[in-house]
């Protein structure tokens, strides 16, 4: 009986209801695959003289001795169509990529893009490991500045079946969740915010009086002006954009 | 519970918003901010008072060597156990989901760069000896003019004792470089360019503490940390893989 219960309390479902009452929230949840790995959603960006360079570790190397490991990596544009996988065979312990618009086909936007580890080789069954990564962002040709991937997305079997798991970070019924980002945005030029839908339910979200849909997987960057203090609303138990803050042509780049 | 701090070197200084709000919206307008530093085997305690402009931040302004000073929120009723002898977690004001965010920013001066990290050091830290095991090439950059590393460890004892943190080759085996760094303080290393490369690690002997990259180029800053090692496993096993792989490390520096 008490499994019984733990099951429909963990089950999608219940967690949607736990979410949606605030009985024992659950913003995510890693119940995935045997031998998998997770993915953040991680932002590029080529828009406005943007370029990203994206530093990964060969974590199933330094950890688990795996040596025939590679990864593939899924780019997806802001209204979530995906534009190019690309699979990285030979990793060093720790690799590098440059995103800019020539890597992208030509596209100068935004969207999103995930790390999936894979190898031949037998991995003991209950491997979960995340890559976290660092995420530069160039202004203008100059220095990147980095922040690590803080969006748990999607998983992938290691030894690759070619399923993708997404919904680790929980939603809502309702726009119940308030986060108040602790950061003071007064004296900047400019501040904005790149928000993603790491599921594939609908996220819709305000903030303070104006209102957003996203849907699944797309991602949006929004202007935020000059305000002090930001409060986001939303049906999503995780929902942590990215800040970019301007000044004086200089640029902060950084988690909420 | 979470401690802050701040950074000074002879390039950077530092401001650091600590918020009197939690991330769910909750304030609290009776909690304090103090400062302790380590002084003749003793916390030195003081309270810390609010700049009325962003009256829900408190705002600390680095632009002195202070590197020995921590940060830390309490209710008055808290600290009247206050132990100078040992670092407590006084509460949980700051244990939220997503993480408490203080907002470290580095910058070279009014008009140049500046560049932020989320820079809670978590009570659990300051309790255990340990190691720090970091890949110099996830944040270092070779195309910067600098790169630094900021290595800060925070103990619950108020002592300074030296330690040797190093910048290891992991394929050859070899210790490339070494440092002597100390507890309760903001080490700061420079980091070679030759030395930014996959397989150099950075390590520490006896003590945790948490890497922060430093990098600048034509006054544009960028400023982030490493993870933890047992960050990148959710298994149940990591702590049992991180200790395989810092054992290896350490017969390297041992």
């Amino acid at each position: 009986m008490k499994s019984l219960v733990k099951n429909i309390t963990l089950s999608s479902i219940g967690i949607t209801l736990r979410n949606s009452l605030k009985f024992r929230p659950v913003p995510i949840s890693t119940r995935t695959f045997e031998a998998s790995s997770i993915s953040d959603a991680f932002a590029w960006r080529t828009d406005n003289n943007f370029t990203t360079i994206f530093k990964y570790s060969d974590i199933l190397n330094i950890f688990y001795k795996v040596k025939d490991s590679w990864i593939e990596i899924h780019f997806f544009s802001k209204e979530n169509k995906l534009i190019k996988k690309k699979k990285y065979y030979n990793l060093d312990l720790s690799n590098e990529i440059e995103i800019n618009s020539d890597y992208l086909n030509g596209i100068e936007s935004y969207g999103v893009f995930y790390i999936h580890h894979f190898s031949e080789e037998n991995i003991e069954e209950d491997v979960l490991i995340s890559n976290r990564c660092y995420i530069g962002y160039s202004h203008n040709q100059n220095l990147y500045s980095f922040v690590h991937g803080n969006t748990l997305a999607k998983s992938t079997k290691i030894s690759y079946d070619g399923k993708i798991k997404s919904n680790l970070v929980k939603t809502s019924l309702f726009k119940n969740n308030h986060y108040r980002i602790q950061k003071y945005f007064g004296g900047f030029d400019k501040n904005e915010l790149f928000f993603s839908n790491p599921t594939t339910k609908i996220i819709k979200f305000s903030l303070d009086n104006n209102h957003y849909i996203l849907n699944a997987g797309c991602s949006k960057l929004i202007d935020i002006g000059v305000k002090k203090t930001i409060t986001i609303i939303s049906n999503c138990l995780f929902l942590r954009p990215t800040v970019f803050s301007y000044k004086n042509n200089y640029l902060d780049v950084h988690h909420s | 519970m979470n401690y802050f701090f701040n950074i000074k070197n002879e390039l950077f200084d530092s401001e650091i918003q600590i918020p009197t709000f939690q991330n769910n919206g909750v304030t609290s307008k009776t909690i304090n901010l103090y400062k302790c530093w380590p002084k003749n085997d003793c916390w030195i305690i003081e309270k810390i008072e609010k700049i009325e402009e962003a009256p829900e931040f408190y705002y600390i302004n680095c632009n002195k060597n202070t590197n020995n000073e921590i940060y830390f929120l309490a209710h008055p009723e808290e600290l009247f156990n206050y132990d100078k002898l040992k670092l407590k977690n006084f509460n949980n004001f700051t244990d939220t989901s997503p993480s408490y965010r203080a907002n470290l920013k580095i910058f070279m001066h009014e008009n140049a760069g500046f560049s932020s990290y989320q820079s809670e050091y978590p009570y659990s830290m300051i309790s255990k000896k340990g190691t720090i095991l970091s890949s110099v090439c996830s944040l270092g950059n070779k195309n910067a003019d600098k790169n630094f590393i900021f290595i800060k460890n925070i103990y619950e004892k108020p002592i300074i004792d030296y330690f040797d943190a190093y910048l290891v080759n992991i394929k050859t085996k070899h210790i490339e470089e070494k440092f002597q760094i100390k507890t309760n303080y903001t080490n700061c290393i420079e980091l070679d360019r030759e030395l930014i490369k996959p397989e150099i690690f950075l390590v520490t002997k006896d003590y945790l503490g948490i890497p922060i990259y430093a990098s600048v180029k034509n006054q544009h800053l960028s400023f982030e940390h490493t993870h933890p090692p047992h960050e990148y496993i959710f298994s149940e096993n990591k702590f049992t893989k991180v200790a395989e792989l810092k054992r290896e490390i350490n017969e390297i520096i041992s």
